[in-house]
């Protein structure tokens, strides 16, 4: 079974928002505010990282050709996975920013703690409903990475609830409120599909359409600001932000600094491996 | 900021045993801490975490070293030797009766 066009773009958007969601995430490694915030939050980054990774997987798994001899099912020897790992890794590095489909909640900088914790929960509540629309998926492939990520996101979910219900009422400086603000409307652009998700959605890859997933997210987005006591006024219509990210081809400022980060080993050693 | 002590049990007839400390807010937050600091290689599939402040201290100095009191520390093996001892000579008897 291989994927559609449509099917690989819907896929190739949330790969590409795990990786970068998950490479900012990591800034805070040895940094976090305490001890075990700086474990649990570099955990979850982590976490995104494998996301990606397991989908990063199912694209190029579905582009290797079998005609060279390397079975696509079965026995795998150590040299065809040496192979299929630096594939994955200059695939998911090396390509051209153009190239890239991530939104930019997931690739901006968030140099404050604040920003970080805030974009983690906006991201991670849209998220939860990306997974639970790929969990009915036609495709089994999809489905079993989606079942164990989904899984995974409960906790998520859970750690950032838990960390910004016990801090935004006492937060005294607005600066969780602020970041809100700051954050939602870039946040809604996670639901800017690519142009061709009606057919993905019509094969049944997956089961539900990001235009109803966003309608879902804002409702909780606005429960969870209501039951923490924050008056925020925010727009969480993607209309605006999908406009600017242009179906997820526009990069935001400062992707270009982010990439040649995360392309530093690569660049020094094309066959490092970890 | 509250410190935790965290347990963890394994899969089977193991005991829960001590894994570590942590501080955390409150009790919801210590589990979802301590899961991601201590259970994340899956080393238990049973967590406890026990604020610190109910922890019941013993007095250190109420704590006597039984060191000159070698009954105390019975290995046993004086009794397996008897029960060693005791065996043969049965299996000796069994086996002239057999024949």
């Amino acid at each position: 079974m291989s994927l559609s066009p449509a099917a690989r773009d819907h896929l190739l958007a949330l790969a590409d928002d795990e990786h970068m969601v998950g490479a900012r995430h990591t800034n805070w490694i040895g940094l976090g505010p305490f001890l075990e915030e700086d474990l649990a939050f570099c955990s979850i980054a982590q976490d995104e990282l494998g996301h990606a990774i397991a989908l990063y997987r199912l694209i190029l798994d579905d582009e290797r050709p079998t005609a060279d001899g390397s079975p696509a099912t079965g026995e795998r020897d150590a040299e065809a996975d040496l192979r299929d790992q630096l594939a994955l890794d200059a695939f998911a590095m090396m390509r051209e920013p153009g190239d890239y489909r991530s939104c930019w909640l997931a690739e901006i900088e968030c140099s404050e703690w604040n920003d970080s914790l805030v974009r983690h929960w906006l991201y991670d509540r849209a998220e939860e409903l990306r997974w639970e629309a790929l969990v009915g998926s036609g495709d089994e492939r999809v489905a079993a990475v989606a079942r164990r990520a989904r899984n995974e996101e409960r906790f998520h979910l859970t750690h950032a609830d838990q960390f910004l219900s016990r801090i935004a009422d006492s937060d005294t400086t607005g600066r969780i409120a602020a970041s809100v603000e700051r954050l939602a409307p870039i946040a809604a652009g996670v639901f800017d599909a690519a142009d061709t998700e009606s057919d993905a959605v019509a094969e049944g890859l997956v089961t539900t359409s990001s235009a109803e997933l966003a309608g879902v997210w804002a409702d909780r987005v606005r429960s969870d600001l209501a039951r923490w006591g924050l008056s925020v006024d925010v727009d969480l219509d993607p209309a605006a932000q999908s406009a600017r990210q242009a179906g997820r081809t526009v990069r935001s400022d400062g992707f270009d600094d982010l990439l040649a980060d995360l392309q530093k080993v690569i660049r020094e050693d094309p066959a490092a491996v970890w | 900021m509250r410190t935790y002590e965290v347990f963890l049990k394994k899969p089977g007839r193991d005991e829960f045993r001590h894994a570590g400390a942590l501080d955390a807010p409150d009790d919801a937050m210590a589990l979802t801490y301590a899961r991601e600091a201590y259970v994340r290689r899956h080393e238990g599939d049973e967590l406890w975490v026990v604020d610190r402040a109910n922890v019941v201290v013993g007095n250190p100095d109420e704590l006597a070293v039984n060191d000159d009191k070698p009954h105390r520390h019975n290995d046993g093996a004086l009794v397996a030797a008897r029960r060693k001892a005791e065996r043969e000579s049965q299996t000796d008897t069994r086996s002239v009766a057999d024949a």
